[in-house]
């Protein structure tokens, strides 16, 4: 018996081996959402980002000079921006005292740099310098220059992976900003899209795309990207509207964590009122 | 033998963190080659199909936990990369194919597997056209890591390219 097994380990000891491990990972696969892979994660790769932070660094002296100008750029066009809505705030802050608004204008900013990036595009995550001891917390939005780049994903004392627009288990409800159009996004591989827009909808190529109020991941309005075309028009009621994201997901360096994250008490009170 | 499965493993981590750092400096049009693929290769050429394999499974194990991604999607596809090098791993031919041309292809036969099967658990959606998605997420990438491949021969010592 023992020689019967002995020789079949030793004929197919590759196979077998195989076999075994092609088990064990989809095994694996199933363990992603236990609290405590989460918890080897978030040690495993805060670790790892110590060291590629350093490295990262170095490799990003490089890009600074053309990072600069294009900042100084924008620094020009935002503090022209800034001149035009300061007239608006107060106006806007008169008005909402009249009526008794709270006010939702300020939001807390955390500063961050990417420090390594997925290894392939498709995967869409990437590591900041900024975790626990800042303040970062799993389910913040973070913003670069130009718009929404992804959401935190997971954190750990001094690092955060974040789930970028281009990973594909990140939805989000988005608002077509000018018709006030609600509808999910993803990214499908290719584009980021709007999916399931009935076509009767107002939508329409060059239209600002920003998070909507009716997110459960972010409901404060943030800058997404713009419409460019759509996708399934020729067939069904529905169409998918393809975005240009305003994030540069290649070239993003420095971010900032939304210092934000969707209300408990909201969810539970929305929960609660559908649970009737 | 031991002694090379540590120094496989401890040469992982300065890989995976050129890999996340300077390598997408590199990229053409969001195309990067995976330098770990390349390490696994050169690995399992030197010491046949059942460390390619092993190595594989720890490669993608070490590589889902730092990295972020799906646990188990790196894991089954660096596995079975490390399986097809390694029957490229014969005792006759492994010197001729660590030190000439050849090894690009294996690379790249490797990298066109490993991609697919990774793409799998990724983004994309299987509705989609596949051909363009074989094209794009396993072809490309896999060209460039071939190429990438190498220049990484040329610091292999005895090296016969052509």
């Amino acid at each position: 018996m023992f020689r019967v097994i002995r020789q079949i380990w030793s004929n197919f000891k590759e196979y077998i081996v195989l076999v075994i491990l092609l088990i064990a990972s989809l095994v694996t696969i199933s363990f992603n959402h236990k609290p405590e892979v989460k918890k080897i994660r978030a040690a495993a790769f805060g670790s790892f980002a110590v060291v590629s932070s350093v490295l990262s660094e170095t490799f990003g002296i490089a890009s600074i000079r053309s990072e600069n100008a294009e900042l100084r750029k924008m620094n020009a066009e935002l503090m022209l921006q800034v001149s035009r809505l300061r007239q608006f705030a107060i106006e806007n802050e008169e008005l909402r005292s009249l009526v008794g608004l709270k006010d939702t204008a300020s939001l807390p900013l955390i500063p961050a740099a990417i420090v390594s990036r997925s290894l392939i595009r498709t995967q869409g995550t990437v590591t900041l310098n900024a975790g626990n001891s800042d303040g970062v917390k799993p389910g913040m939005p973070v913003i670069s220059g130009h718009g929404l780049l992804g959401i935190v994903y997971s954190t750990s004392e001094n690092f955060s992976i974040v789930r970028t627009l281009q990973n594909t288990d990140l939805k989000l409800t988005v608002k077509n900003e000018r018709s006030r159009v609600d509808a999910v996004m993803k990214w499908n591989g290719e584009d980021l899209i709007m999916v399931d827009v009935p076509k009767t909808y107002d939508v329409e190529p060059g239209d600002r795309i920003i998070t909507s109020d009716l997110s459960s991941v972010v409901a404060v309005p943030l800058p997404v990207g713009v419409v460019i075309g759509f996708e399934k028009i020729e067939t069904g009621i529905f169409n998918e509207v393809k975005v240009r994201p305003f994030a540069d997901f290649l070239r993003a360096e420095n971010v900032f964590v939304v210092g934000i994250v969707e209300s408990i008490q909201k969810k539970d009170l929305e929960l609660n009122f559908y649970n009737r | 033998m031991r002694s090379e499965y540590l120094w496989s493993i401890l040469f992982f981590f300065p890989v995976l963190v050129v890999q996340t750092t300077f390598i997408p400096l590199i990229s053409i049009g969001g195309i990067v080659p995976d330098l770990v693929l390349i390490l696994l290769i050169f690995y399992t050429l030197r010491n046949y199909q059942l460390y390619g394999t092993v190595l594989g499974f720890v490669y993608g194990f070490l590589f889902d936990i730092i990295t972020g991604s799906l646990l188990g999607s790196a894991m089954l596809s660096k596995t079975l990369a490390g399986f097809t090098a390694g029957y490229f791993a014969t005792e006759t031919k492994r010197d001729k194919y660590l030190r000439s041309y050849n090894f690009a292809f294996i690379v790249l036969l490797c990298a066109v597997i490993d991609l697919m099967v990774y793409s799998f658990f990724g983004p994309a959606e299987i509705s989609r056209n596949i051909l363009l998605l074989f094209f794009q997420q396993a072809m490309l990438p896999g060209l460039y890591t071939a190429v990438i491949s190498l220049i990484v021969l040329i610091f292999i010592p005895g090296r016969r390219l052509f």
